[in-house]
């Protein structure tokens, strides 16, 4: 008998296990990088472009470097020897360009905010204050900030030196007949979409603090990131350091959302300031630094039509996004990215034979864009939705009903998407009558029709998506980026019988850590309890890819079970010999070595692991004692594990007031094999609310001369508690057969397509008033537009 | 950002052209402002002042009084930097009118921020370019009335 997957005792994977680590939190024990304070640190901040382009004529900061507490003034001149320029290309976006970076701005300065000069000084407060003393003299420069104007041949260029003017790239994805298909469809709906441009707000800024001991020439990190390996390659290569010199930590991290895996010109200067001076410094962004270069997210101009038979069901669609994105493009990943997702992503929950999506990313002079949560997937989820409600609306069909027609049939897998994706096994039909049942529709549309009546407009929208997850080496290492498809875990059964997980997916407040102690706890036959999950680290964990994608359950989740598989057969094999039984005959459960055939036979793991290390006189010679084994794992098969669900959304439009009041929000959801399904309904939530705030509240406003005009928390508006609905799960679990674990990702599913839903919902109220709203977010001020109260 | 405003002035048009050109009476006029330095017979630079709403910052800049029609109108243009807090630029067409009680003087201004004053102030830049241009305004009427006081 192999025991392999035996169990006898509970299960740990499928159990909604509270985050561990949430006790420290609340407890007030966490520990970010901003709690951290190392003798002789300095404490950085930036003299930072006031204009959206220009060149700078005159730098002074000779008062500057006089002023009390102040350590050193940096111009790109002092760090253009210690540190590289970086370029946001990658291979396989055939064609794209952008113009180099360096930490701070040479002569060309490309947005409001950009980094001029930085201060190091003995505080934060006497670096601002030197700061103010930098003479700094900008000739403007015309700044683009319409991406249509941008795309006009005669428009000025957002950076002078870009080779291709303001197109950043372009694609086009096409199946053969599109345009014959459209020309003798029976219906044809069409619409032009605005998506704004926001951005993550983390509860935690960004922080780092880099500290250079020039005597050994090692650099170690401390920064909220989500991605410790990728900055550990990155400033070595920039820095010209021996990798292996190279160390970043991330300790407790407050929130992320792709946001912290980007590289930033702030971090790549403050390490290189640590190298050139040989002392700590610490950059921490005030909120106002944070909406000036944290990574923004969407902005996307979409024109789109679908067609349709006679019946309804959907032929082909076309669609052009024009994505503008900053002055450059993001490095390492590319600010190409989300405007690649949102054309490939449109209409895949559908049977849809045809498509054409083409793509222009275009630079302007705003902040750089990037991923950001659920790259792509709520523009192409609203875009698809937004056509589908159309289209019922004109073949009067209800919502689920044109769905129903139209969804990949549950039965009908392996399928492949008119864009090119392969689905292993997705369940839109089990989800739709799910949704179907939880939302209670048919009451919903009756109470609709009543309250009509008596002037209230309530809407209910709906909205299938398909979400990417657990990504394979196609996504960034075919086009060269230095980013890890794979993961690594090291599991040890410690000398008292318990284990320790070192594995190379992080913690940004999702309850990694305590997803893998789940799944270790059941191959070991531990209580979660018993075992600790290290994260963060780039020298006490293997290297991998960490959190992104929606990778981190699905693969470091794989990762951390087979490793712990190993070492179970490494604890067999030892156990075997004092048993004298064949180690394939034993089982680990309950903290102990039990025969499969005898359960007398048993020997407790802290007996197992005294033996190992204290007595391995005892064990037959030659035996293998290790009891730390390693193991990496890059997902192969399939190049993506596709999850799908249904979200829908139930509001009440005020038509006097354009004023929407969410009532309630459902999502069903199927991400496989769930491992906690505590954590997997708070991504979903998280995620839910994340999308909800771009479709009605979050933007990212500048005005025609590239200035941002709401840099803080009063005038850009995040979802709060009080205008957010109950949120109602349920799922499906369709296990990936890539993988033993069987888990895909839940991350971004909330936010792929909570926007979609509302702006159906809001459209469906506004129905009967003749108005239709296709921008986000749906402001007051929009809808009464929509409604053409306002007509200005 | 457009601003316009209309004060009456209890003194003749020539008075009023006289003091708008008065290093002396600008600078106590200006809200914020503490040195104002003569670059010419109508250029000035300036150290002031300003709070708009959280930042509060010292602009350096230079005024330039242009298209002068003596003792009719002129153009005021002015271009500050606030260092951290941003930048900031304006120009404002001044009109004089005589009527029976003294001058009622017009303007009409547009003015433009950008930096950390755009992006925290941009609901306040308006209601505080109005605030400091009636104070100036308040303050150019408390001196010409001293200064004919004084004449007299």
């Amino acid at each position: 008998m192999n025991a392999e997957g035996l169990r006898i005792g509970a299960r740990h994977v499928g159990t909604p296990l509270r985050r561990e680590n949430a006790r420290r939190h609340v407890a007030g024990r966490s520990r970010f990088t901003t709690d951290l304070t190392l003798p002789q640190m300095l404490h950085a901040a930036f003299v930072r472009s006031p204009l959206a382009h220009g060149r700078i004529t005159e730098l002074d900061v000779s008062e500057a470097r006089a002023a009390p507490g102040v350590h050193a003034v940096l111009t790109a001149a002092d760090l253009a020897d210690c540190c590289t320029p970086w370029r946001g290309t990658l291979d396989h976006f055939a064609g794209m360009t952008s113009v180099s970076q360096r930490p701070l701005a040479e002569e060309e300065v490309l947005w409001v905010g950009h980094p001029v000069a930085m201060i190091l000084a003995e505080s934060r407060a006497m670096a601002e204050d030197a700061s103010e003393l930098v003479l700094l003299d900008i000739e403007e420069l015309p700044a683009v900030t319409d991406p249509h104007a941008a795309l006009h041949p005669d428009s000025p260029k957002a950076a002078l030196e870009a080779e291709k003017g303001n197109l950043c790239f372009e694609t086009v994805l096409e199946t053969g007949a599109v345009d014959q298909v459209f020309a003798e469809a029976a219906h044809v709906v069409e619409e032009e979409f605005t998506f704004g441009r926001h951005t993550a707000v983390t509860l935690e800024p960004r922080a780092i603090l880099a500290d250079f001991d020039p005597s050994t020439r090692r650099l170690t990190v401390h920064q909220g990131t989500q991605t410790p390996y990728q900055f550990q390659d990155t400033f070595a290569r920039h820095l010209g350091l021996e990798q292996s010199n190279v160390r970043v930590i991330s300790p407790d991290v407050g929130g992320s959302f792709g946001m912290k895996l980007h590289v930033y010109h702030e971090e790549m200067a403050v390490a290189a300031a640590s190298v050139l001076h040989g002392r700590p410094v610490r950059y921490v962004p005030d909120r106002l630094e944070t909406f000036l270069s944290d990574i923004h997210a969407r902005d996307h101009r979409i024109t789109a039509r679908m067609a349709l038979d006679a019946e309804g069901h959907i032929l082909a669609m076309d669609v052009h996004d024009i994505a503008p994105i900053g002055p450059f493009s993001t490095y390492p990943r590319t600010s190409v990215a989300e405007g690649n997702q949102v054309i490939r992503l449109m209409g895949a929950p559908y049977r849809m034979p045809d498509y054409r999506g083409r793509l222009q990313v275009v630079f302007q002079n705003k902040v750089q864009t990037s991923q950001y949560r659920a790259v792509g997937h709520p523009i192409a989820c609203a875009v698809t939705e937004a056509l589908v409600d159309k289209a019922a609306v004109a073949l009067g069909l209800d919502p689920f009903a044109i769905r129903a027609a139209n969804v990949i049939a549950d039965d009908a897998y392996p399928a492949r998407s008119a864009t090119g994706f392969e689905f292993e096994a997705l369940s839109h039909e089990e989800c739709l009558g799910k949704l179907r049942d939880l939302m209670g529709y048919d009451a919903l549309r009756e109470q609709q029709a009543a309250l009509r009546d008596r002037g209230i407009y309530r809407g209910i929208g709906i909205a299938p998506f398909v979400e990417i997850t657990n990504p394979g080496a196609t996504f960034y290492g075919i086009g060269g980026a230095r980013i890890s498809a794979q993961d690594g875990a090291i599991v040890k059964l410690t000398p008292g019988g318990q284990a320790q997980v070192a594995i190379s997916i992080t913690e940004q407040g999702q309850g990694t850590e305590t997803i893998i102690a789940q799944i270790v706890a059941d191959e070991l036959g531990l209580d979660p309890s018993q075992v600790r999950v290290t994260t963060g680290d780039t020298e006490t964990t293997p290297s991998g890819g960490a959190t992104w994608a929606c990778r981190g359950a699905g693969i470091g989740g794989e990762t951390a079970l087979r490793a712990a598989r190993k070492l179970a057969a490494q604890i067999r094999a030892i156990s075997g010999a004092v048993l004298q039984k064949d180690g394939d005959t034993l089982i680990l459960s309950g903290g102990a070595v039990v025969s499969a055939d005898n359960p007398m036979v048993a020997m407790d793991l802290s007996e197992v692991a005294r033996i190992a290390y204290y007595r391995p006189d005892t064990l037959p010679a030659g035996i293998d004692t290790s009891l730390s084994v390693a193991h990496h794992f890059a997902p192969s098969g399939y190049p993506f594990d596709f999850t799908n669900g249904i979200q829908a959304s139930h509001v009440e439009v005020d038509p006097e007031t354009g004023i929407v009041r969410l009532l309630r929000h459902w999502v069903v959801e199927d991400c496989g094999t769930i491992i906690n399904p505590l954590l997997v309904d708070e991504q979903i939530r998280g995620g839910v609310v994340q999308g909800l705030g771009a479709a009605l509240f979050e933007e990212c406003l500048y005005d025609e001369s590239g200035q941002l005009t709401n840099g803080s928390m009063a005038d850009y508006l995040v979802p709060m508690p009080c205008e957010m609905p109950d949120i109602a799960i349920a799922h499906v679990e369709t296990p990936t057969k890539d993988t033993i674990l069987g888990a895909k990702g839940v991350g971004e599913a909330g936010t792929a397509a909570a926007s979609a839903a509302a702006m159906n919902a809001v459209n469906d109220a506004l129905l009967p008033l003749g108005a239709r709203i296709t921008q986000t977010p749906m402001t007051p001020l929009r809808i009464l537009r929509a409604l053409k109260t306002i007509t200005d | 950002m457009e601003l316009t405003g209309r004060y009456e002035l209890e003194a003749p048009p020539e008075v009023v052209w006289d003091a708008l050109f008065d290093p002396e009476v600008l600078a106590a006029s200006i809200p914020g402002c503490e040195t104002l330095q003569a670059e010419g017979p109508a250029a000035y630079t300036a150290t002031v002042k300003l709070k708009v709403g959280p930042v509060s910052a010292r602009f350096k800049g230079n005024v330039e009084i242009v298209d002068a029609a003596p003792c009719r109108s002129c153009r005021i243009t002015g271009k500050g930097s606030g260092g951290i807090a941003g930048v900031a630029q304006g120009a404002s067409l001044v009109a004089l009118e005589a009527t029976a009680t003294g001058t009622v003087l017009t303007y009409t201004a547009d003015a433009k921020v950008g930096g950390k004053l755009a992006a925290l102030g941009s609901r306040l830049i308006e209601s505080t370019a109005r605030k400091l241009a009636d104070q100036f305004f308040a303050n150019f009427a408390t001196h010409l009335k001293s200064r004919q006081e004084n004449a007299a």
